[in-house]
């Protein structure tokens, strides 16, 4: 299977949309979760950012949200077919218990990526390039500017709200 | 160049690349709490290469591991900066 | 794993290290020692020792939390 560059910017554009769906129906922006997510949404507020899009980042940081949830579930379709992703939804489901959160987005979206990442490898996609695409997704939220990507989030969080 | 012709070839080198881009950046990021989310971005591409270097399936436990490491990590100096502790 | 590629974990353990020495912010010193965890468990996984790096990977953030709560006892 090649490393085809459109295969790997679908497969980006996939996993951006179904960790921020996910994370949007779960109402991350709309609270800090905890006191070092409210802390982190203050700073990027301070730095020019929106401060919903900051709770939305803030919470990406502290516990393991849809984006870590679709990573994994990529890493587990990757190793294990399906059996693996199931398996790296249920540790993100653990790892959400330690990190003291009490919600869901992490293993809706590991579940839902499980089954997405399986249906695209029917297609000719790799695993591999979801994983890559992943990273590339985060990327574009956590990694470039924190400015422009919390403001982004918070107009679709008043979409959502919508 | 045969690089990038295997899709797990390919995978590991965006992992490789965006990994050193964050560490470049936390460096240069002055405000200590904006850090963090580059440190997120790091511990993606981080996990991603644990799984693709090993595909073997304590490998998927590897990556959760260290990912849900790093994000507990994460959290508890966001939350000690942020002088809350007490709820750790 | 070939060259280019365990010259970018590397360029992470020492970039670590840097920081940990540059930075003045405490906080930010303990951000770099989890750079440097990152960039040395992908050795330990590629030479096939799995359940070290898990060792490692569930340490290294567990002795970073133990020190904040050290720390946060002095302080208050």
């Amino acid at each position: 299977m090649t490393g085809d560059p459109l295969h790997i910017l679908i497969a980006a554009a996939v996993s951006w949309i179904n960790f921020v769906t996910i994370d949007l129906i779960f109402r991350l922006p709309q609270r800090g979760g905890v006191s070092g997510a409210r802390e982190i949404a203050r700073q990027i507020e301070d730095g020019g950012g929106a401060l919903h899009g900051g709770y939305m980042m803030g919470n990406i940081v502290s516990s393991p949200d849809a984006s870590a949830g679709t990573l994994l579930a990529a890493c587990g379709v990757y190793i294990a077919g399906i059996p693996g992703g199931i398996l790296a939804a249920l540790l993100v489901y653990l790892g959400n218990r330690i990190c003291h959160d009490p919600g869901y987005a992490g293993t809706t979206g590991a579940l839902f990526a499980t089954f997405i990442v399986y249906g695209f490898s029917l297609f000719g996609f790799s695993a591999a390039e979801f994983i890559a695409g992943m990273v590339i997704a985060i990327l574009t939220i956590q990694g470039i500017s924190a400015v422009y990507a919390s403001r982004l989030l918070s107009t679709l969080w008043r979409w959502r709200r919508a | 160049m045969a690089q990038g012709v295997n899709a797990e070839e390919a995978a590991l080198i965006i992992c490789g690349s965006i990994a050193a881009y964050a560490a470049v950046r936390i460096l240069l990021e002055k405000n200590t709490l904006r850090k963090l989310p580059f440190l997120n971005v790091l511990s993606f591409a981080v996990a991603g290469s644990i799984a693709l270097l090993l595909p073997h399936p304590l490998g998927i436990i590897a990556a959760a591991a260290y990912f849900i490491g790093s994000t507990l990590e994460s959290n508890a100096i966001a939350s000690t900066y942020a002088g809350g502790t007490r709820e750790q | 794993m070939n060259f280019l590629l365990a010259a970018v974990f590397a360029f992470l353990a020492v970039a670590g290290t840097l920081g940990t020495i540059i930075e003045k912010d405490p906080f930010a010193k303990l951000i770099s020692l989890s750079m440097i965890a990152g960039g040395v468990i992908p050795f330990i996984v590629d030479r096939g020792y799995l359940d070290v790096a898990i060792a490692v990977a569930i340490i290294a953030p567990l002795s970073t939390i133990f020190l904040l709560f050290a720390c946060r006892r002095d302080s208050s």
